[in-house]
């Protein structure tokens, strides 16, 4: 057991941090991203939160890499509860004045899409006025309308971002155990040490003591 | 009512008279149809690579080597989980357009013009305008492309939970 206390340690200041990394790394955390998300953001999150741990384990690392992971998903799943809405919102005036008969969803959808985020053209902007104002709703109402006909999907991606939440309460209590460990092995290496200093002081003075 | 959409209710109408795969290599291919992500299937870490580097740069932490198996075996059992998940995430069910968009009541006059070849009765017309209206409720019903997804990638949660406990577990414990 104290043998292997040493080769720990010993491992730890030898291999810089960067090194293990790089050897665990490529198949634990290789982000897989979707094509409109940035990678330097991805990375920069993981290096915030490597930069609150202080020297971390290659596999305190690998935790912390799937923390990001997680992080990122609910990232993902808060912007997919505006989608839904958004796609509702598109159901709802699709269906509604003289367009019930030409189900076309899509391009309502895009026309909404580009209104909501300002960036639709007049024809555009008209049109989806035009659907609004056949339907008798204001954007709010109809907001509020696809809040309740989406409920159910609303339900589960928050139920997507509670399990990311667990996920991460798991990983973050399976860091402080390593990080316990580690202090622990520490503290007991350096109560060893102690010992050991102590036992050679106290055999140098029985040594000393010997002539007397 | 233009010709697309009469050659696209044609092609679904003559797929309805499809019996199955025939030759050996399709009924081995449509024997895949149903796998979904391949998750309930246990997984054997053991001869890979990444999980021999992996016991192996654990080892050097002060795990024994039973905790390292299991911890790396966690790992990467959690990694098969969470590529599943982006995967799913990422190739929903498609939206079936045509389906969804239909009329069905103004496609009756095709109906009827498909299936009196065999001099179907009128209930056969109905019979086939009420079957495609039903595949265009359950279309309807799945909503969008970000609906699917979430909805798809929830039947991964208890797959995720099971993954992260153990990984969870096999680290505390080691």
């Amino acid at each position: 057991m104290l043998y292997n206390i040493h080769v720990s340690i010993d491992v730890d200041v030898a291999m810089p941090v960067e090194d293990k990394s790089k050897s665990l790394l490529p198949f634990l955390s290789s982000p897989k991203l979707l094509p409109n998300e940035s990678e330097a953001e991805f990375q920069s999150g993981l290096q915030s939160l490597l930069s609150e741990l202080d020297n971390p384990s290659p596999l305190a690392l690998a935790l912390v890499s799937q923390l990001n992971e997680s992080l990122w998903w609910i990232r993902r799943h808060t912007v997919d509860k505006e989608l839904l809405l958004h796609e509702a919102m598109a159901r709802i005036l699709s269906k509604a004045g003289s367009y019930s008969e030409t189900y076309d969803n899509r391009k309502v959808s895009e026309a909404l899409e580009h209104y909501l985020d300002g960036r639709a053209d007049k024809d555009e902007a008209e049109w989806i006025d035009e659907i609004l104002a056949e339907s008798k709703l204001t954007l709010s109402d109809l907001r509020v309308r696809a809040f309740k006909d989406a409920a159910k999907h609303i339900k589960l991606v928050d139920d997507l971002i509670h399990r990311q939440h667990q996920t991460m309460r798991h990983l973050q209590r399976s860091i402080d155990s390593i990080d316990y460990k580690s202090r622990l092995i520490k503290r007991m290496d350096l109560e060893l040490a102690a010992l050991e200093s102590r036992q050679s002081v106290k055999g140098v003075l029985s040594l000393d003591d010997e002539p007397s | 009512m233009t010709m697309n959409h009469r050659r696209n209710l044609a092609n679904r109408c003559n797929a309805l008279k499809s019996t199955g795969p025939r030759s050996v290599a399709g009924k081995r291919a449509s024997s895949q149809n149903s796998r979904k992500h391949g998750l309930s299937s246990a997984p054997v870490f053991e001869s890979s690579l990444e999980y021999q580097a992996l016991v192996e740069l654990i080892t050097e932490e002060g795990f024994s080597a039973f905790a390292c198996a299991d911890i790396a075996a966690g790992l990467l059992n959690y990694r098969r989980v969470m590529d599943a998940y982006y995967d799913t995430y990422t190739s929903p069910e498609p939206v079936d357009d045509f389906m969804r968009d239909m009329n069905v009541r103004a496609s009756i006059p095709i109906f009827r013009e498909l299936l009196s070849p065999s001099g179907s009765e009128p209930a056969d017309v109905r019979d086939m305008a009420a079957f495609f209206a039903g595949i265009q409720r359950q279309e309807r019903r799945k909503g969008g492309p970000v609906s699917r997804r979430s909805a798809d990638t929830h039947k991964l949660i208890r797959y995720q939970r099971n993954g992260i406990a153990r990984l969870s577990r096999s680290v505390r414990q080691g």
